[in-house]
């Protein structure tokens, strides 16, 4: 069974809520790494640790319910167990909620895998004076069962020399017995027969698969034999007719009474008391007058401190950039240097470096404090209050706080989108924050009013745009819930897990780690993308960057017939090219093209109207290199990437188009 | 009997039988999953404060957010509700399971002669002040509606709704 290589692979399986990433952390400590499953935007992290001589690769699957699919994470974690099985399981249920937790457990024991369970949060449970008794437990699922906490790594040393006697002794595990319906149990029986005389080469129990089999409804796309499919087809029909239930109801009924019989018999018949400290918060938290005030509080604090702090760090990291590259510039080793290569050193390459850095002080503080809002267990109550407004776009209250932070900046806000619930959301939501309107565009918007509006009209010009943006956000929902993108909205059905503490030591991790991969995934899109935009305005060689001579000049000059009816001449559109690298630089960016240092000189070039047109044109298009990079490293996928470029441009362009147009036909100019 | 509740009937301290899971396979394999089953009560705690969003406590343990298009989609027994329901069937018995509400208001309860596991009936539903018959002295009391609404009543046994 288990060969005997010094590197083995444990997966680590359990329902949402359970302590899973925490004693992941335990586990693996500082060697993670992330990623994603292949073709979803559903995270993949692993990490190693050693046990023994044998070094160990634990993979952290995605939370889930079954195995059987009802969502993208199901289906992950699905995909995993039938085609690449895991050496070893490790499954995690919380003491607290071990029913729930063993409908999990008992499908993954019966897999016929090796397999160690933990029951978790046992300081909790101690607390409360409600034990589960692990013996009767390990009895009946025929595993191992270890008493752990994730929190105080109490336990842990046990889980390790369970996990080791595990691989050292692999012995023949016994599945555990759940009784079905007869009908039931007389299919499962037909169909594992067929699977052994099928001599399909599994490490997976007969019976298993004939259960996957009967759950299924494309059992094709994971085992490639006709007859055996062909059955299991027959024999879900006849049993659904028979039971006027769908199998995978039928089989989840099977599982949960077993989980029931055996939650009462570990409990020796004690109910779980009522968590009175969540009870009491609720009241509060969720009440119906006060419930969305504290809610909106809390955003602010949540907006306060993540943006608050973060955007004077930003700025002081900026400030240290601009210094060293001056210091730079006029160093003997650069001044020796031909001029443009110069110029690319300075303005391509730390440029480059000096946006990837100036987003790290905001991507920490933005998870410290979503790890805070998430483990606490708020961010469940927050996607209840929320939920109903969010509804219209097929999207759930946790995507409202992605979005509402977008309105700080883009970057940590698409980042975050892997805590939303399901991959529609996430997609749906990650294609939405490109059109807050972030502190950056915010700096533009308020200098071009600043020089084409009175001081008294300025504010509800920004104001308007602000209103702009929301409903920006909103009809484009709207529009991308009318072609499926990212697939058809999955039900909302949420467990609201108890209050708890955050620990410091998850929180610092989720931090870290996140910090760690977006330097991994995202800086060298960003380092391409800003060098990208340094050629096009500084090339050829000979021209004055950013002038008609430039490539960025010729680009400007060759789309202005697409830009002229929205009354963006190509030196615009030459700034619009800067404002992919940071939206920040655009007003910089005007000033060198016109060849001033002034930008206040614009008010000559351009009317009110036309810097009204550029900057929703500004609101709308793409925010940013670093955003699309973002965009990118969560899907993994370049159409999404490329939806959110294009929506971005046409609704940019059809907005301005309609607004110019409409306000030189009404006689503004 | 089981029945659909409609939407307008989902209040807070409704509780109900789950018969079955709904006709939407992908939101009844979903529920199955998380272990909401047929057989498993299912009380509504709260409903968003914005509304269309509602969260139940299921079996003994666990609390969800479920959206009230889910709940209504299934078929129910009705075990417990607030006095002011539409699922209140005029005449019929129902036993007083709880009163909301503070000290006050239960004494101020017993005064009248409501106390919990008394047997009342609702004649006129819709009137106000809000007409109970108390079936064991066969007095009729007039109760505000606010007072109604925190008097949580269950169904007895041989009741309308078995
Ligand atoms: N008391 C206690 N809390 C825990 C324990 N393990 C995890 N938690 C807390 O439970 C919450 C959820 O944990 P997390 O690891 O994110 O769960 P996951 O959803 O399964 O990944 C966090 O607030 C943790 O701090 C434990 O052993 N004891
Ligand atoms: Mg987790």
């Amino acid at each position: 069974m288990v060969p005997t290589p010094e590197s083995l692979t444990i997966a680590l399986g359990a329902i949402p809520n359970s302590g899973k990433t925490t004693l992941f952390n335990r586990l693996t400590g500082a060697s993670q790494s992330t990623g994603n499953w292949p073709g979803v935007s559903v995270e993949k992290k692993s990490g190693s640790f050693v046990l023994g001589e044998y070094s160990i690769t634990l993979i952290d699957l995605p939370g889930t319910y079954a195995l059987s699919p009802a969502t993208k994470e199901e289906q992950v974690v699905h995909d995993y167990f039938l085609q690449s099985p895991p050496d070893i399981i490790l499954n995690v249920v919380d003491a607290r909620n071990l029913y729930r937790g063993l409908g999990l457990t008992l499908q993954l024991a019966l897999s016929g895998l090796p397999m160690v369970v933990c029951v978790n949060m046992i300081d909790e449970a101690r607390r409360q004076g409600v034990v589960p008794d692990v013996k009767v437990l390990s009895q009946h699922l025929g595993v191992p069962v270890i008493e752990i906490s994730a929190k105080t790594g109490e336990g842990i040393p046990e889980l390790r020399a369970a996990l080791y006697e595990v691989i050292k002794h692999p012995g023949k595990t016994r599945p555990p017995h759940m009784s079905c319906p007869p009908l039931i149990e007389k299919a499962f029986v037909e169909l594992a027969e067929n699977i052994t005389r099928a001599e399909i080469a599994s490490r997976l129990d007969p019976t298993f698969l004939a259960m996957r089999l009967l759950e299924d409804d494309r059992p094709q796309q994971w085992l490639q034999n006709d007859q055996v499919t062909t059955i299991a087809r027959r024999l879900r029909q006849q049993l659904e007719q028979t039971l006027k239930t769908s199998m995978p109801v039928a089989c989840a009924d099977c599982r949960f009474n077993a989980a029931r019989g055996l939650t009462l018999e570990a409990m020796h018949r004690q109910p779980v008391p009522e968590d009175p400290l969540s009870k009491t918060l609720d009241r509060i938290f969720l009440h119906r007058w006060v419930g969305l005030p504290i809610f909106f509080l809390l955003m602010l604090l949540l907006f306060q401190g993540v943006y608050g702090l973060g955007t004077p760090l930003q700025e002081l990291l900026a400030s240290v950039f601009d210094l060293a590259g001056s210091w730079l510039a006029q160093i003997k080793p650069v001044t020796a240097l031909p001029v443009w290569l110069q110029s690319f050193l300075l303005e391509g390459l730390w440029q480059g470096m000096a946006v990837v850095t100036s987003f790290i002080p905001l991507i920490a503080l933005f998870f410290i404090f979503m790890s805070l809002i998430e483990d606490s267990g708020y961010m469940a109550r927050a996607a209840f209050l929320m939920d109903r407004l969010m509804h219209c776009l097929g999207l759930d209250g946790k995507a409202f706080i992605s979005i509402l932070l977008g309105y700080g900046c883009n970057v940590p806000a698409v980042m975050g989108t892997r805590i939303l619930s399901s991959n529609y959301s996430r997609v749906m939501t990650m294609l939405l924050i490109p059109f807050t309107l972030c502190t950056a565009r915010l700096q533009i918007f308020i200098f071009l009013t600043a020089i084409f509006f009175s001081p008294a009209a300025a504010p509800w010009i920004i104001f308007l745009l602000y209103g702009f943006s929301f409903f920006a956000v909103i009809s484009m929902g709207l529009v991308l819930k009318l072609f499926n993108i990212g697939g058809r909205p999955e039900p909302f059905i949420m467990e609201i897990p108890p209050y708890r503490l955050p620990l410091v030591r998850s929180v610092g991790f989720r931090a870290w780690h996140e910090l760690k991969d977006f330097l991994s995934r995202a800086a060298t899109f960003i380092m391409v993308g800003v060098m990208l935009v340094w050629f096009l305005i500084h090339m050829p060689i000979d021209a004055q960057p950013a002038s008609d001579a430039s490539w960025a000049g010729h680009l400007g000059q060759a789309f202005a017939p697409v830009f002229e009816p929205l009354g963006i001449g190509w030196q615009e559109t030459v700034a619009l090219i800067f404002g992919f690298i940071a939206k920040e630089i655009v007003i910089g960016g005007l000033a060198v093209i016109y060849g001033g240092t002034d930008p206040a000189l614009l008010t000559g070039h351009i009317s009110a109207l036309q810097a009204m047109s550029f900057m929703l044109f500004c609101l709308l298009y793409t925010p940013c290199v670093a955003t699309i990079a973002a965009i990118w490293a969560e899907s993994r996928s370049i159409k999404i990437t490329a939806i959110s470029l294009g929506s971005g441009l046409v609704f940019a362009w059809i907005t301005s188009f309609v607004f110019y147009q409409a306000a030189l036909f009404l006689g503004f100019h | 009997m089981s029945q659909q509740i409609p939407v307008s009937a989902l209040q807070a301290q409704c509780e109900c039988i789950i018969r079955s899971l709904g006709s939407d396979e992908k939101t009844a394999h979903r529920l199955a999953q998380m272990g909401i089953l047929p057989g498993n009560h299912l009380r509504i705690i709260r409903i968003a404060p914005l509304g269309g969003t509602i969260e139940v406590v299921v079996g003994q343990g666990q609390n969800f957010a479920l959206r009230q298009e889910e709940v209504a989609a299934m078929l129910c027994d009705v075990v417990a509700m607030p006095l002011v329901s539409e699922l209140v069937i005029a005449g019929q018995n129902y036993r007083i399971r709880t009163l909301l509400g503070g000290k006050t208001f239960r004494r101020r309860m017993e005064k009248q002669g409501l106390q919990e596991g008394d047997l009342v009936q609702v004649n006129n539903t819709g009137e106000k002040p809000f007409p109970v018959h108390l079936v064991e002295s066969g007095e009729d009391v007039e109760l505000g509606e606010g007072e109604a609404k925190k008097i949580i009543v269950e169904v007895t046994a041989g009741g309308p709704h078995s």
